[in-house]
């Protein structure tokens, strides 16, 4: 392949391809959203409860359609003094809510509780909100919300509990998926922060993109499964360091830092991904 | 024989919404048709058991034959000889055919079939008719369907005791939600409410009740977590699934499927033994569908054979003086279907890639179905996953309806004092699903192998200035190109605020809830407008009703350009 094509499918790739193509010509994009703290300076459309969010709150009823569009950031502000002034009770049968746990099934009642977006994810999974996991077992945790949550086992309950049932499962979906991959647990962290990163459409730095090239061009001519395993490993080594350089940012609360590991750890799970796909 | 008698569903609702308490305790009931036989399980309360018929058969076969005015299925009838399931008057196959436009290449394979398939090549639904007392009397796919069923439903209400109306019934994972709604129609005519499941993820199911069985006799408390692969091959269809299963769930990682099975394997051979086959067939005399039939017969034989020996003698008399006498060798038969197995084994690779899972880390291989006893399909599966064994735990026989009778019990939420119904089968979507968008490029909104139940969104805008309507298409499928993915619907926004272009955003919202029903929801605003500029449509899907193939083809030669969409952002 001529360097010159290999260029532009790396323009490509690096682009999101989408209408606007933001991105490598303009290397301040990514700054703009780190540059404002405060989230409400910094509203972007995913921090309004999305379409998603209001077709749920539409279909089980408890809003008005898409009138509550004016309320952003309701998602993710953190469960504060509101949320503990408030004494959760089960729908079902009145006991109080535990303290320890998160509160998505009922222990007297076993009932499916309405959905509450002020726990977040890391609540889901009894862990502190905090990059490094370590090696909690997700799965299982995983798979022991769903045996209580899953739509498929309240099928002869209330059309109440079921939707409930189809919102909560959902959600430990999304915390897993989000969770059990550094990357997206990164962004999501961020997130929380009242950061939004868009992984599709930031490069900046000419030496980042050169690296980069030079990888994917390795990648290319990599003559056998030996060459790219060699590659891949490289490259887990690399995800492994940002991880750790994310990991120091986000302590010292150093969130230019922060998104700039994002980015590199964007792009090396993207040669991964490509490597997977030819081996 | 009693007329069966029909119940058919309205239009709109082929799905079961009809929640009603049932008088007689629920019963939980499994069903496997498959292209070529079928079977029924159910749960007894303590396991799952496989009912039989009058001649004491399990599996039993999935044709339907019309002769004199009574058409009756493989489940009751006896035939008194193999050949008159090929004399014209039996239709089988129909997993095959149903759903399918006559511009389907599966469609056209069945057109060697004894019975008529015939296609137009516009994209409508191709014309089935049974040979009966020379004449060709035309059916549905549906109709055959639907046969079986109400037999099947009566041998069970007979020895159960008692009426059945719910049933978890297989399919295999390359059906398109439209397919999906005409096996609903189906079951609907025999007055079945269905829950729909993935065959492999049937037997998935199976092998996580298996491993927590397992778990439990060893006092291994939930047992630790062991990734399966699954390959599920048929006559008609080859299904494959990666699980990840533990404490009795199964999760769904990745699937992947392809209308390929032992019906290709078979029409290949045939064509090898005869190469002139297609030309002697063409014209569909009574004496070619005998003669084509008494060659299929003695195919399916040779093909049996060759599973337990390595070359097998044909002797088969063609009449008009012509004989075929072969030796048709394993080496012969696996070269003549050599693309077949290469399909079987990129549907592999490619569900492990998805599944982003090594070789290293499969605990189990599970193959089953009517294919699995061939020597080449287990080589390359013990090849490819680097084993000595494959795993021998189930029946491939019985392993899918095995498991839709679990799913039955499980969901049903039938009392289980022993805990052995403490399982669960967590889905994931077969096929992406998304709408036509820049330019003719399918854009997926929710991307296969999903979690289920899934909610997600795209945002895209418009590609003219002050474009005020856009057309959206939704299809599913895996191909980039969106017309050749499977067609599910199209619905128009209007009222799109008059700007620029690029400037409105539209969203695209999809939904797919418990019972696996697919919404859209689409709206369009202008960035930092808090109100919607005009109500949200919300669409159930499929709309598409029949003639699919041309209705995209006629929307766009309306249309052309004028109502179309660019993706605008990605958002999870
Ligand atoms: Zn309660």
């Amino acid at each position: 392949m001529s360097k010159a094509k290999l260029r532009s499918s790396l323009l490509a790739v690096l682009r999101c391809n989408t209408a606007h193509s933001t991105a490598i010509n303009f290397p301040n994009v990514s700054n703009s959203a780190l540059s404002s703290q405060l989230p409400s300076n910094c509203i972007s459309l995913s921090q309004l409860p999305s379409t998603a969010e209001c077709f749920r709150l539409w279909r089980s009823s408890r809003c008005e359609c898409l009138n509550n569009l004016r309320f952003p950031s309701r998602v993710f502000s953190s469960r504060s003094a509101e949320a503990s002034d408030l004494k959760l009770r089960c729908w079902n049968c009145g006991a109080a809510a535990p303290t320890s746990v998160v509160f998505l099934v009922c222990d007297s009642c076993r009932s499916i509780q309405p959905l509450d977006q002020s726990v977040d994810y890391f609540q889901i999974f009894g862990l502190e909100k905090k990059y490094e996991i370590g090696d909690v077992n997700l799965e299982s945790q995983y798979k022991d919300w769903q045996k209580k949550l899953h739509p498929d086992l309240v099928h002869s309950k209330s059309d109440r509990e079921r939707e409930y049932a189809a919102e909560q499962s959902a959600r430990v979906i999304d915390a897993y998926r989000t969770l059990s991959k550094p990357l997206s647990r990164a962004i999501y962290i961020l997130k929380l922060e009242g950061l939004d990163v868009n992984e599709e459409d930031t490069i900046s730095e000419p030496e980042l993109l050169n690296e980069i090239m030079e990888i994917r061009e390795a990648v290319e001519d990599a003559s056998g499964s030996q060459e790219l395993n060699q590659i891949q490993s490289q490259m887990q080594e690399k995800l492994n360091h940002w991880s750790n350089t994310f990991a120091k940012a986000l302590r010292n609360r150093n969130f230019d830092d922060a998104i700039s590991s994002i980015q590199r750890m964007t792009y090396y799970e993207r040669v991964k991904e490509e490597i997977t796909k030819k081996l | 024989m009693a007329e069966p008698i029909y119940t058919v569903a309205s239009d709109s609702e082929t799905t079961g919404e009809d929640r009603s308490a049932p008088i007689f305790p629920e019963i939980a009931v499994g069903i496997d048709i498959g292209t070529s036989q079928c079977s029924i399980a159910f749960w007894n309360g303590s396991q799952v058991e496989l009912l039989k018929n009058t001649r004491n058969q399990k599996i039993m076969r999935s044709y339907v034959t019309f002769k004199d005015d009574t058409p009756s299925g493989g489940v009751i009838n006896e035939l008194s000889h193999e050949y008159d399931m090929l004399s014209g008057a039996a239709i089988f196959n129909m997993k095959r055919l149903i759903g399918r436009v006559d511009t389907d290449p599966v469609v056209h394979a069945s057109k060697s079939l004894p019975f008529l398939v015939q296609t137009l090549d516009i994209g409508v639904r191709p014309f089935v008719a049974a040979l009966v007392n020379n004449v060709w009397r035309s059916t549905t796919p549906e109709e055959v369907l639907a046969i079986f069923l109400v037999e099947l439903k009566m041998m069970a209400e007979h020895q159960l005791k008692r009426p059945i109306r719910n049933v978890v019934l297989t399919i295999p994972v390359s059906f398109s939600r439209f397919q999906l709604t005409r096996v609903e129609r189906a079951c609907a005519m025999a007055g079945l409410q269905v829950r729909l499941m993935p065959e492999p993820t049937a037997v998935a199911l199976l092998y996580a009740q298996q491993q927590q069985q397992q778990a439990v006799h060893e006092n291994m408390g939930s047992g630790s977590e062991k990734i399966a692969l699954i390959f599920n091959m048929g006559a008609g269809y080859c299904d494959v699934a990666v699980s990840a299963t533990g404490g009795g769930v199964s999760q769904i990682k990745a699937l992947a499927g392809s209308p390929i099975g032992g019906e290709d394997l078979l029409q290949n051979t045939m064509k090898y033994l005869l190469p002139n086959v297609e030309s002697i067939f063409s014209h569909r005399g009574i004496d070619e569908i005998r003669r084509m039939g008494l060659l299929r017969v003695a195919t399916q034989d040779a093909i049996h054979k060759l599973s337990f020996q390595s070359s097998v003698q044909i002797d088969v008399n063609l009449g008009n003086g012509s004989k075929l006498c072969k030796v048709l060798s394993r080496e012969e038969f696996e070269m003549v279907n050599s693309e077949v197995f290469e399909k079987c084994k990129n549907l592999v690779n490619q569900c492990l890639h998805d599944a982003r899972v090594g070789i290293d880390d499969l605990s189990d291989v599970v193959v089953v179905g009517g294919c699995s006893n061939i020597p080449k399909i287990r080589s390359l599966l013990m090849q490819k996953s680097k084993k000595k064994a494959l795993y021998e735990g189930m029946n491939p026989l019985e392993a899918a309806v095995s498991g839709a009778a679990l799913e039955g019990a499980v969901a049903s939420g039938i009392a289980d004092p022993f805990g052995s119904l403490d399982l669960l089968s967590i889905q994931a979507t077969p096929l992406a699903i998304g709408i036509r968008a820049d330019g003719n490029s399918f854009i997926p909104i929710i991307p296969k192998n999903t979690t289920m139940p899934a909610r997600k969104e795209l945002v895209f805008t418009t590609v003219k200035d002050n474009q005020s309507e856009a057309l959206i298409v939704v299809y599913e499928g895996e191909e980039t190109r969106a017309e050749e993915n499977h067609l599910l619907g199209y619905f128009k926004i209007i009222g799109i605020p008059p700007a620029p272009k690029g400037l409105p955003e539209i969203t695209i919202c999809m939904d797919i809830d418990s019972s696996n029903m697919l919404r859209v929801l689409a709206g369009a605003r202008l960035p930092g407008a808090h109100h919607p500029a005009t109500p949200f449509m919300e669409v159930k899907m499929p709309t598409v009703d029949d003639g699919h193939g041309w209705c995209a083809e006629a929307l766009h030669g309306k249309y052309g350009a004028a109502m179309d969409l660019v993706s605008l952002q990605k958002k999870s």
